[in-house]
């Protein structure tokens, strides 16, 4: 699904260059959990923001789904995103003037599904993720476990092919984290591919595989 | 999903009142100011006069050997109207004071006579009854016509004053028609009567009155439809040019028709585009403002918009959102803007001076409506558009990182709208200073007289009943009676009064001096007097004698002659000498000169002739006296009805009211333009703020680490002024610029005034420093406090 060659990401200052990430090399099939880990500073949210087309200042491939992201336009890229990736943040990032289902909403009419498409769609999400109840709440009205079911439930609402997920269980304590990992768990076997940057072994364990980064190379692929 | 978007505003807006208070007030006030001066502009310079095609309504003039504006004669009106055969109608005119009697109380008001051709002129559809027009009515026939206002107040809009006989000025007239109230043109009237002649009766002996001499009546002419105003103003010169060669007495002068609406307002117009200038900047100022504001809550959501990009939504999608936001705030902005334009031209209207061409031409209406709709839109797009488009295109990587710091985001562009707003503001300012300065000027020129302790009544007397003989009885009398009376006992009779109404020239012709041609002819502004009047009114007596009563009708013609005047004589000592006006009048004093017209406009040469040997229907009583107008009128009105019990008196006005009036058109422009630019300075004042006070919000952080570092709380406070005072220093400098560009605009409405005066330049670009130094004064204290420790704990 996903294939990444002599990926590289630095800056300059002045005559020096910082490398982000070094010839970074590696393939997510479909069905893929996986879980990028490495020390802080080792390149991990850079890469899983390139993979989310979120960062276009680098060079080498990527391919998804035999498309060559490294030659698209940005509107291409745009459209590619939006049809297959879903992306999950630490900090949630609900947009805290927009209820839950307005939040979840929100991609779907960025992708231009019609209204009563969409109010079935979101509603079905709302139902799958027990939060039917929440859904006239504003965010600074939910726990920080509710509000990242909500993320999950947004990042998921338009039927990506793969998810993203920076930290996603970074901000909550043990037993909600837990339940947002069991969630990852059941949409990878439901055919999602996931691919998720976290320093928790226990977060990775949930994952089928797991690549290490050290200095913005990757030490560890297995 | 346009819904959406205007739901998600109204909500986010909502969510901060603050800022959505500030926006809406600063918008109101930018959009709700223009459009109240755009309906001032509109009225004033814009609207069509309301007849059908009002632009073919020419304001004809004889224009004299010298250049000068003159009025008509009968022998020259008579001749145009044979050969003008480009024009469908052509009529004279000539306001008068008119006393109607004979029903109930006898009342005074403002009228005018004209020749049948009139409303063919101006056709206004009558509300009652008909108008008369040349066709239909022939000179003799005793008609009139009144307006709605009298027919309003004098008869109680009762429909049955169609055939009403009454008597206006002691003549029985038949009203055969009410016309509309907007009918005020070319000169406010209360009744407009048919004269009994082919042309207007003069206010002299009309044996004179057929000399091409003598010019006492106003000209007004249709062009015909089909023809283009070009030509009956080319075919006007024409004939004015072709009297000029057949008659001596009219070499040199000519004809010239002006379309009517741009002579009623041809004085004002220039200060009328600046006027909507200057509140055009304080619109711009405003925009800048709230786009400011925009940037700085699109600062504040840029994680928000990276977001929603990263959810999907394209750059135009974003762009419309924002655009969405910024019309709908626009919209709520211009409703609140139309409130505020609506008190502030009622306002405006009440401050407005009396004489301001077109006054009750202004108001509110549909088209300033859709105007002010138009301009909402408008800004709403200027204002949006920079923020929409900065903020449409987040910078993913850094905003969307968790626990990436913005630090200090991107201030270019507001930076850029602070100093374009201080340099605006400091622009307005500077056209403000000036024009105080030029008023402040104006208001202490001495006019040549005493101002204070002087009132004046006016008693205008009507032909019907006062010839020359009769109008000397009754002057004399009404003096001889006020000399008595120790209140009024310094007291003399004039025509005209200064600054006022009425007008008298005459050319200045020293007999036994060279002759020379007519467009070189000095003129003189004539004044008839009585004795005493030098002394009353503070006019020094140079050299000579004053006028006594031994100057009477039947005395040797005498007059004195102005400081001005004296230049005519060719070095000769003018006293003894005599100028020719008709006969030779010898010259018996020199006066000190008197400004006539305005403040503004030098003193010409002028000549002064005894009332009893010049005498006019116009002229009025003036009073030195430290009692107020009212105890004046008292006395006068007591010695006019010993002599007449039914002759009312005219208005009754102090000196003092008389200058002011004159000044009343700069007054209010400098009023108006002093308030624009004392907004522009609070709105720039709350652009610096705004910006310095958004910036230490981003900047504690950094300040808690230059704090930790052992920056002392002083030094941080003058980084913060200092970077204020530098955004403000380069809009003053581009202002200051901008000002010596802009202002010579303005040159011609500026009196004793250089439109690059350095005082004035210099203490406005500090005051606006000072102001700005302010503005950042309370956000630099906020930096100065921040607690290192607070600070840095919470990254």
């Amino acid at each position: 699904m996903i294939k990444l060659q002599n990926i590289e990401k630095s800056y300059r200052h002045g005559l020096s260059q910082t490398f982000v990430l070094r010839r970074v090399n590696a393939e997510i099939k479909q069905g893929d959990f996986v879980s990028i880990m490495g020390p802080s500073g080792a390149g991990k949210s850079t890469l899983l923001h390139i993979l989310g087309m979120h960062d276009s200042a680098w060079t080498g491939e990527f391919w998804l789904h035999d498309d060559p992201i490294h030659q698209l336009s940005a509107k291409d890229r745009m459209r590619l995103q939006k049809q297959h990736i879903g992306f999950v943040f630490q900090s949630y990032h609900l947009l805290d003037n927009l209820t839950v289902y307005e939040n979840i909403d929100l991609p779907l009419s960025y992708r231009d599904v019609k209204k009563a498409e969409r109010e079935g769609m979101v509603a079905d999400i709302l139902d799958r993720f027990n939060i039917v109840g929440k859904k006239d709440l504003f965010p600074n009205q939910l726990s920080g476990g509710q509000q990242q079911l909500v993320a999950i439930a947004r990042a998921v609402v338009a039927k990506p092919t793969l998810i993203l997920a920076d930290e996603p269980t970074g901000n909550l304590h043990s037993d909600q984290g837990k339940e947002i990992m069991e969630l990852f768990r059941r949409l990878n076997e439901a055919g999602t591919t996931i691919v998720q940057v976290t320093h928790s072994k226990e977060n990775a364990s949930f994952g089928k595989r797991v690549i290490n980064l050290k200095d913005g190379w990757i030490v560890d692929a297995n | 999903m346009l819904v959406q978007d205007i739901r998600y505003a109204l909500r986010s807006f909502q969510r901060a009142p603050g800022f959505t208070l500030v926006a809406l007030v600063t918008l109101a006030l930018g959009i709700g100011g223009t459009t109240a001066i755009f309906s001032i502009v509109d009225g004033v310079l814009l609207r069509p006069l309301p007849y059908s095609d009002p632009g073919h309504i020419l304001r004809v003039n004889r224009v004299g050997a010298n250049g000068g504006l003159d009025s008509f004669s009968a022998a020259d009106y008579r001749d145009l109207k044979k050969d003008a055969t480009s024009f469908s109608a052509l009529a004279g005119y000539r306001s008068d004071i008119v006393d109607m009697t004979g029903r109930g109380e006898p009342v005074r008001i403002i009228g005018m006579q004209t020749t049948a051709a009139f409303f063919d002129v101006f056709d206004a559809a009558p509300l009652l009854g008909r108008t008369y027009h040349e066709a239909t009515d022939k000179p003799g026939a005793a008609v009139a016509v009144i307006s709605e206002t009298i027919w309003k107040q004098q008869f109680g809009s009762n429909a049955a004053v169609i055939g009403t006989q009454v008597r206006l000025n002691g003549a029985p007239t038949e009203i055969i028609g009410v016309v509309p109230a907007f009918l005020r043109h070319p000169q406010k009237s209360d009744v407009w009567m048919l004269s009994p002649f082919d042309v207007p009766t003069s206010p002299f002996d009309m044996g004179n009155a057929e000399s091409r001499d003598v010019h006492y009546f106003s000209v007004a002419a249709r062009v015909s439809h089909e023809r283009p105003v070009v030509e009956g103003q080319q075919q006007l010169k024409s004939i004015g040019d072709q009297i000029a060669r057949d008659h001596q007495s009219n070499a040199g002068s000519t004809f010239k028709g002006e379309p009517l609406a741009a002579s009623l307002v041809a004085d004002v117009r220039t200060a009328m585009l600046v006027l909507l200038g200057a509140v055009g900047f304080v619109l711009l100022i405003a925009c800048a403002n709230v786009a400011g504001l925009l940037i700085a809550r699109g600062a504040a959501r840029r994680r928000e918009l990276a977001v929603r990009t990263a959810l999907g939504a394209a750059r135009g999608r974003l762009m419309r959102q924002l655009l969405t936001e910024s019309i709908v705030l626009a919209i709520a902005g211009g409703a609140l803007g139309m409130l505020v334009a609506e008190w502030t031209l009622q306002l405006l209207i009440g401050l407005a001076p009396e004489n301001l061409p077109r006054l009750a031409d202004i108001t509110l209406d549909w088209r300033i409506a859709s105007f002010g709709f138009i301009a909402t839109i408008a800004v709403g797009v200027l204002f949006g558009l920079t923020p929409a488009l900065q903020s449409s295109r987040p910078e993913l990587n850094a905003d969307l990182k968790d626990g990436g710091r913005t630090g200090t985001s991107r201030t270019g562009m507001r930076n850029v709208m602070v100093v374009a707003e201080v340099a605006l503001a400091l622009v307005l300012l500077i056209g403000a200073g000036l024009m105080l300065t030029s008023f402040s000027r104006l208001r202490h020129v001495d006019p040549g007289f005493r101002t204070t302790e002087l009132v004046t009544v006016e008693l205008m007397l009507p032909l019907a009943r006062f010839d020359d003989a009769a109008q000397r009885t009754f002057y004399m009398g009404v003096l001889e009676r006020l000399r008595a009376n120790p209140l009024t006992a310094n007291s003399a009779m004039l025509f005209p009064f200064p600054f006022g109404g009425g007008n008298a020239q005459a050319s200045l012709s020293v007999i036994g001096a060279p002759e020379r041609p007519p467009e070189q002819r000095a003129s003189a502004d004539l004044y008839s007097i009585s004795p005493g009047y030098l002394q009353t009114v503070g006019v020094r007596l140079m050299k000579g004698r004053d006028f006594n009563d031994g100057d009477g009708p039947k005395a040797a013609p005498v007059v004195l002659i102005s400081e001005s005047a004296v230049k005519e004589f060719g070095g000769k000592d003018p006293i003894g000498q005599k100028i020719d006006m008709g006969e030779g009048f010898t010259v018996i004093g020199i006066v000190s000169d008197a400004r006539r017209r305005s403040l503004d406009t030098p003193p010409r040469a002028a000549v002064y002739l005894p009332y009893t040997q010049f005498v006019l229907p116009y002229m009025g009583a003036v009073v030195r006296t430290d009692r107020g107008a009212g105890a004046i009128a008292s006395a006068v009105k007591t010695a006019v009805v010993q002599i007449d019990p039914d002759l009312p008196i005219g208005d009754v006005k102090t000196m003092e009211q008389i200058i002011e009036a004159s000044t009343g058109e700069p007054r209010f422009r400098s009023f108006l333009i002093a308030s624009f630019a004392v907004l522009a300075l609070l709105l720039a004042a709350v652009g610096v703020y705004g910006l310095i006070s958004f910036t230490v919000t981003q900047r504690v952080p950094e300040i808690g680490v230059r704090l930790a570092l052992g920056a002392s709380p002083r030094q941080v406070f003058t980084q913060v002024i200092g970077q204020g005072l530098r955004l403000a220093a380069i809009g003053v400098v581009l202002g200051l610029v901008a000002a010596a560009a802009a202002t010579t605009l303005v040159r011609g409405l500026l009196f004793n005034t250089s439109a690059t005066d350095p005082l004035v330049y210099g203490a406005l670009a500090l005051l606006l420093l000072a102001v700005a130094g302010f503005a950042c004064y309370v956000p630099a204290r906020r930096a100065m406090r921040v607690d290192p420790m607070t600070a840095l704990r919470s990254e």
